[in-house]
């Protein structure tokens, strides 16, 4: 291991990569313009009230008063636009279509004492977000029935042990994205730098050189590293700060920066996602044998990227994977660095933290197995 | 080919004979069924320019690629100054020009030209600018490579295998596209670095360049057909032009294809 080598490797890697403007770009301008709209989606996204309608089909006492008690239950509560004057299933099919409707309570022909079964109707275009206001209407339900009762519903209120429970998605999402952004444009470039080397015949020539294998990885790491760093950097400055810009002549105010919470130290998610980069170096470098062209490094976002995405942590906790997929969720890289961010950076856990050191030797070990492999396909005999 | 870390050391052993620079001892490489260095064995003394001769497709670029260690032999061995190839440490002793460029387009002349150099340790400023004017480069340090023409691309892939002072060259199709003044410098330069002791093995397929050499290599089919200085060639040939030559070498081989290894061999001295 000769440091001048790598030295000159790692000078290469930054020169070749100041001068390409477009790939700078999508490094450090493409993260936090998509944080930025995501930031701006989730925090001021408008829940429209749900517009609903109680229809009462029975002709008995017991479904005329259901009716009534739930109809003062669900009117005035936040959220719920109670519509009265519909009265008739038809007209409620018909306007659930003309979407004046979102959901009709409907209390069927049969309804009674004995046959207490309420329907509720919605247009099915998009099932998760109609099924938005079905907890105000359960809850109304139960209050209905309580008044009746007349009992009075204990209000309940929400507290957790990390974090703040009314946490907005935003705040458990921003740890994720940081993790996943420099894991995402680290093996993008990597990897089709390494390709530009093997197809442009420069990979022959630093063979035909005396520097070594573990020189070339190491010089691409520590480049590679250099400016996942200032990205990280950046994008953390970004989803943690905020500054408000007050309002100006026709410029209302707005703010830069999500201004997430976090409460672990910032440094230990930096190391996280360093560690988590430094396999991404590798994995390009590796993969990037497999390529001929620049389209098919691309081609293995489907392949690398997506299941990464898709299984985690990102969206649904491994524990609620299938059992198949839950070793393969915990071969991932991308698994171990969200655990180690939502630890840092919500429940504020630092380097004493098991789980942390856990996380940290997970991604280390898969970095260095990357390592080996790209090591092992970057070979003096490359034709 | 694996290369150890722990190679043999760089500096062989000087014998009392003057050893050869490059040998190849059998050497044979095979490209699953295609066959393309079969058998060669060669002993090349240093301090000259051999001029490695044939048609595209001969296998002067694989046998350059074995006797720098780039491929491995499927058998036989490739040595260099005395070390067996491949060998890591051995390369600081070698200056590979590849047929293909090898320069890094976003990066500038000097950027390229100090890279490489850096590589095999060559760091010295003053003497990293005398190459760029020798290839006259020196104006255009600071031009993106991808800037410059075919020719200048070509001349700044020369410096680069020649900056860290190599006494063994392979320099495979190196006046491709260098006009012809330029290209009568190269030549001269070429044999300054032999007259100094270098060992230069330059590849071509254009034959008026042969005349440039002290010694020809024939290859043609993975076979030495000939050896020896292109004015032996010519009389044993019976020729004054060495294109008809070469083609009388390959027309006999190709009637006594199992003596071509034993003329390759009687040549070889």
């Amino acid at each position: 291991m000769n440091p001048l080598r790598v030295a000159a490797v790692f000078r290469r890697i930054v020169a070749q990569f100041r001068r390409d403007r477009r790939s700078l770009a999508l490094l450090f301008v493409a993260p936090l313009a998509i944080i930025a709209l995501l930031g701006w989606v989730l925090s001021s996204s408008q829940s429209t009230g749900a517009r609903i309608a109680v229809v009462n089909e029975s002709t008995g006492p017991v479904g005329s008063l259901v009716a009534s008690r739930l109809e003062s239950a669900l009117d005035g509560q936040p959220g719920i636009e109670l519509d009265k004057s519909v009265t008739d299933i038809s007209t409620a099919r018909q306007m659930l279509k003309d979407k004046t409707l979102d959901l009709v309570v409907v209390l069927p022909a049969d309804f009674s004492a004995q046959n207490r079964k309420i329907v509720l109707t919605t247009l099915g275009l998009n099932p998760m977000a109609e099924a938005a206001s079905i907890p105000a209407i359960q809850k109304a339900l139960i209050g209905a029935v309580m008044d009746s009762a007349g009992a009075v519903l204990p209000t309940v209120e929400r507290s957790s042990i990390y974090g703040s429970p009314d946490a907005t998605q935003l705040d458990t999402l921003a740890p994720v994205v940081v993790g996943f952004f420099a894991y995402f444009f680290v093996f993008i470039l990597t990897g089709i730098s390494f390709l530009r080397e093997r197809i442009g015949g420069t990979l022959e020539r630093l063979m035909a050189t005396p520097v070594s294998r573990a020189e070339i990885v190491l010089g691409y790491s520590l480049g590679f590293g250099f400016f996942a760093t200032l990205q990280v950097a950046l994008v953390l400055l970004f989803v943690l700060g905020r500054i408000d810009i007050p309002a100006l002549g026709p410029v209302p105010a707005f703010a830069i920066g999500l201004g997430v919470r976090t409460v672990g130290n910032p440094l230990i998610a930096y190391l996280l996602v360093l560690v988590l980069g430094l396999g991404a170096v590798s994995l390009g470098i590796f993969l990037s044998t497999f390529a001929r062209t620049e389209l098919q490094i691309l081609q293995f976002i489907p392949i690398v990227i997506v299941p990464q995405g898709l299984l985690g942590g990102f969206f649904w906790p491994i524990e609620q994977l299938p059992n198949l997929l839950q070793p393969v969720a915990r071969i991932l890289p991308i698994t171990y660095a969200i655990d180690g961010l939502r630890q840092v950076m919500i429940a504020g856990a630092d380097l004493s933290t098991p789980q942390v050191q856990l996380d940290l030797g997970v991604l280390a070990g898969i970095a260095a197995v990357f390592i080996l492999l790209a090591a092992a396909t970057i070979r003096r005999e490359v034709a | 080919m694996t290369v150890a870390p722990t190679s043999p050391p760089a500096t062989p052993a000087p014998a009392p004979a003057p050893a050869p620079a490059v040998e190849a001892i059998h050497l044979r490489k095979d490209f699953g069924s295609i066959r393309a260095v079969d058998g060669i064995d060669m002993a090349l003394p240093p301090g000259r320019i051999y001029g490695l001769l044939g048609p595209n497709g001969s296998g002067k670029t694989t046998l350059i690629r074995l006797l720098t260690g780039l491929a491995s032999a499927t058998s036989g061995k490739a040595r260099v100054l005395g070390v067996d190839m491949p060998s890591r440490t051995n390369l600081a002793h070698i200056g590979y020009m590849t047929q293909s460029d090898g320069i890094y387009p976003e990066l500038s002349v000097w950027e390229n030209l100090t890279f490489f150099a850096a590589l095999y340790g060559q760091t010295d400023k003053a003497d990293l600018r005398r190459s760029l004017e020798f290839v006259e480069l020196d104006t255009r340090t600071g031009t993106p490579a991808q800037d410059l023409s075919g020719g200048m691309r070509r001349r700044l892939s020369m410096a680069c295998a020649l900056a860290h002072h190599p006494t063994v060259i392979f320099l495979d199709e190196p006046t491709v596209g260098v006009d012809p003044a330029l290209r009568v410098q190269f030549w001269d330069h070429f044999h300054r670095l032999a007259a100094d002791g270098a060992t230069l093995l330059v590849s071509s397929h254009v034959m008026d360049e042969a005349d440039r050499c002290d010694e020809l290599l024939f290859i043609r089919d993975g076979h030495v057909l000939a050896q020896g200085t292109p004015r032996e060639l010519r009389k044993r040939a019976g020729t004054d032009n060495l294109e008809t030559a070469f083609l009388s070498f390959a027309a006999a081989s190709a009637t006594t294809p199992a003596d071509t290894s034993a003329a390759s061999k009687e040549t070889a001295r």
